[in-house]
C-alpha cells in the first residue's frame, strides 16, 4: 500500500515531487521523520480535552490560530474530534485567537 | 436502567461568563450571588465558582482588551440554564457567556459542593493561571506547521 501512512504526502505535493513511491524512502531517509505519532489524550490516561486549558489547547493550533490536522498533530479521530470542539469554543471565548494578523 | 427519570437526578453544566474589566471584586461577588441565587431557586446545585480574574483576551471584547472571567460548575434540571442565560443577557456587565453541559444523570448526592476559588488573573505579563507545559515541538513539526501558515501565494 503506498498511502498507508497518515502522513500523506502533502510536502511532495506542494513541491512538485516526484511520484509517491519515491515520497516513502524520502521519508525513511531523514532521520526521525516516520517516527510514529501516538494520540496524546490516548497515551495519558487521565487527561481530558478541556476548552478551558489555554496552554494544552495552544499545542494544537499554529502560530495564525489554525487547528493542527491530525496527519500532524498526531491525534486519534475520537480526540482530534473532541479537540477542534474545545479550540472553536475557546475561541469563542476569546482564550485563544480566531486568527492572528499580520504575516 | 436504574430509575433515572426520577427527578433527583439532574444534569451537570458549567458555564463561564465574561464581565467588563473595570468591575470591582464585591460588584463580581455581587453578580456571583445573583447566578447562584438563580441555580438555587430552580432547584439546581452549585458545586464551585471560579473567578478566574482579569484576564487578556485574545481579541478585543466589547472594546476591551481585558474581561474578568467566572465559571460556574452546577448541576440543574432542563431549562435551568435557558433562565441563568436569560439573566446573563440582561447584566450590562456581562459581556459574554457560555454554557455546556458537562454529564447527563448525575445524583446531586454524590457532587460535593466546593469552596469558590478565586485566581488573581494575569498580572502584567505573566501568563494565564491553569497547568503549565512545556511547549515541545519537535523540529520537523514545526517545519509543517509553518506550511501551514502560509499565505495562498499568488502564481508568478
Amino acid at each position: 500500500m503506498q498511502n498507508a501512512s497518515d502522513r500523506g504526502g502533502s510536502r511532495g505535493a506542494g513541491r512538485g515531487g516526484g511520484g509517491d513511491g519515491g515520497d516513502e524512502e524520502k521519508r525513511g531517509g531523514r532521520g526521525g521523520f516516520g517516527r510514529k505519532k501516538v494520540c496524546r489524550f490516548c497515551s495519558e490516561k487521565n487527561s481530558k480535552v478541556d476548552f478551558k486549558d489555554q496552554a494544552t489547547l495552544k499545542y494544537f493550533v499554529t502560530e495564525r490560530g489554525k487547528i493542527i490536522p491530525r496527519r500532524i498533530s498526531g491525534n486519534c479521530a475520537k480526540h482530534q474530534r473532541q479537540m477542534a470542539t474545545a479550540i472553536k469554543r475557546a475561541r469563542a471565548l476569546a482564550l485563544i485567537p480566531y486568527t492572528v494578523m499580520s504575516g | 436502567m436504574p430509575d433515572s427519570t426520577s427527578d433527583k437526578r439532574l444534569r451537570e453544566y458549567e458555564t463561564i461568563f465574561l464581565l467588563k474589566p473595570e468591575l470591582t471584586d464585591e460588584n463580581v461577588d455581587r453578580i456571583r450571588e445573583r447566578v447562584r441565587g438563580i441555580v438555587q431557586r430552580e432547584g439546581g446545585k452549585v458545586l464551585r465558582f471560579t473567578v478566574w480574574g482579569k484576564k487578556r483576551t485574545m481579541y478585543p471584547i466589547a472594546k476591551q482588551a481585558r474581561a474578568i472571567y467566572v465559571h460556574a460548575h452546577y448541576l440543574g434540571k432542563p431549562g435551568l440554564v435557558s433562565e441563568v442565560e436569560r439573566n446573563l443577557r440582561n447584566l450590562d456587565e456581562v459581556t459574554r457567556y457560555m454554557s455546556v453541559k458537562i454529564a447527563d444523570d448525575v445524583d446531586p448526592e454524590s457532587r460535593p459542593a466546593l469552596d469558590d476559588v478565586k485566581l488573581t488573573g494575569d498580572v502584567d505579563e505573566a501568563r494565564a493561571p491553569g497547568p503549565e507545559r512545556e511547549e515541545f515541538r519537535p523540529p520537523e513539526l514545526v517545519e509543517e506547521i509553518a506550511e501551514l501558515d502560509e499565505e495562498p501565494i499568488e502564481e508568478a
